[in-house]
């Protein structure tokens, strides 16, 4: 145990000091769904273009549970530059309408996951693609709260001045975030 | 830019419901859901009425996603969420209540009551190979229009429903209270 920890202790101190380009291929050889891409590991591939793969999940919430990846090692979506997303959520829709017209789906749920809690439990962004069909057995739930009103105006004042640039986000802050989601994330497995 | 009577989400990007906007462009809208599941939990929509994701154009998928992904880390940096789920329901059984495409952004934290999981099915090999198939067969006519390479632009037709066939989506979304 005494060992165990050492030896994270030590990897954590590694993965400090690498370079950035040095982070990224490590990150890619420690994640699984990187193999996945390169074809080491298995996969029922779906769909495939120069900037991502589609592969049926082998823990399906329903069958033809599609699991949407970056060819790109991401850990979390934010990281992920906007013509890239495009990219991702045309193909989603692409693979949402494959669903509905073969599939007999009724519905389908796009999800993403940032973050441990959040839901996320791989170190590699993912968008799930759920067919649905009624009474499937699948009981997502988003509860319903009542905001006060300054609550909102506060929140969403916050909002507005981030995604304006208006407010100080502490430079290096972003980076910070991913350490501990890869660190978290290497603790867990 | 269509928008439809009845509809409550057009009303709101109309302005004849208020709300708090966190986003807008030319055609998307952001806003604070105002009975969300934490403290800035935000919906964010295409300003086009489309009932389903599959009759929204391309163009206006990726700029619907691109805008939930600045929000989702807008409320990582400003809010201190410690995670943030991007969710969206299409159609009735995958939970959709509004005959308009919504995008939630929710931001997270550890036990909040928010239930995103699944208890995995399992399949048998045919059930699986079966699936594979039909989707594989299907995804063949994905085709992602790439905005540099200009030759062999093949842009998948989105969805197009008959008057007839709308209204039925239209009337089925409707009937959840």
């Amino acid at each position: 145990m005494a060992d165990e920890n050492e030896q994270m202790k030590a990897l954590q101190e590694k993965i400090k000091n690498m370079s950035p380009e040095e982070l990224k291929e490590f990150q890619k050889q420690q994640c699984i769904f990187c193999q996945i891409i390169a074809g080491k590991v298995q996969s029922k591939r779906i769909y495939e273009d120069e900037n991502v793969l589609a592969v049926l999940d082998i823990n399906p919430a329903n069958p033809g549970h599609i699991l949407l990846l970056t060819k790109e090692h991401y850990s979390i979506m934010p990281q992920i530059p906007d013509d890239v997303i495009g990219h991702v959520f045309i193909a989603a829709k692409s693979l949402s309408n494959s669903m509905l017209r073969t599939l007999e789906a009724q519905g389908t749920n796009i999800i993403v996951a940032n973050g441990i809690a959040a839901g996320q439990r791989a170190q590699h962004f993912i968008a799930h693609i759920i067919p649905r069909k009624d009474k499937d057995g699948i009981e997502f739930s988003i509860p319903q709260v009542q905001q006060s009103q300054a609550e909102i105006e506060e929140i969403g004042n916050k909002i507005i001045s981030s995604l304006t640039g208006k407010v100080e986000t502490k430079s290096g802050e972003k980076i910070k975030m991913d350490f501990d989601e890869i660190s978290k994330i290497l603790g867990v497995k | 830019m269509s928008s439809q009577q009845n509809c409550i989400i057009c009303s709101i990007i109309a302005g004849n419901i208020p709300s708090k906007k966190v986003y807008e462009d030319d055609l998307i809208l952001g806003v604070i859901d105002m009975n969300g599941a934490n403290p800035g939990h935000c919906f964010v929509m295409p300003k086009n009425h489309y009932a389903i994701l599959e009759q929204v154009p391309d163009n206006e998928v990726a700029k619907l996603f691109q805008a939930s992904n600045k929000i989702s880390r807008a409320i990582f940096e400003s809010i201190g969420a410690q995670g943030t789920n991007i969710f969206l329901a299409n159609g009735i059984p995958a939970g959709q209540t509004v005959a308009h495409v919504t995008v939630n952004v929710i931001p997270r934290k550890e036990n909040d009551g928010v239930n995103l999981q699944w208890a995995p099915k399992q399949l048998s090999e045919e059930e699986i190979s079966t699936v594979e198939l039909k989707l594989k067969e299907q995804a063949k006519n994905v085709a992602i229009d790439k905005p540099k390479e200009k030759k062999e632009i093949r842009q998948e037709k989105p969805l197009e429903l008959s008057k007839e066939e709308e209204d039925i989506y239209e009337k089925q979304l409707r009937k959840i209270p």
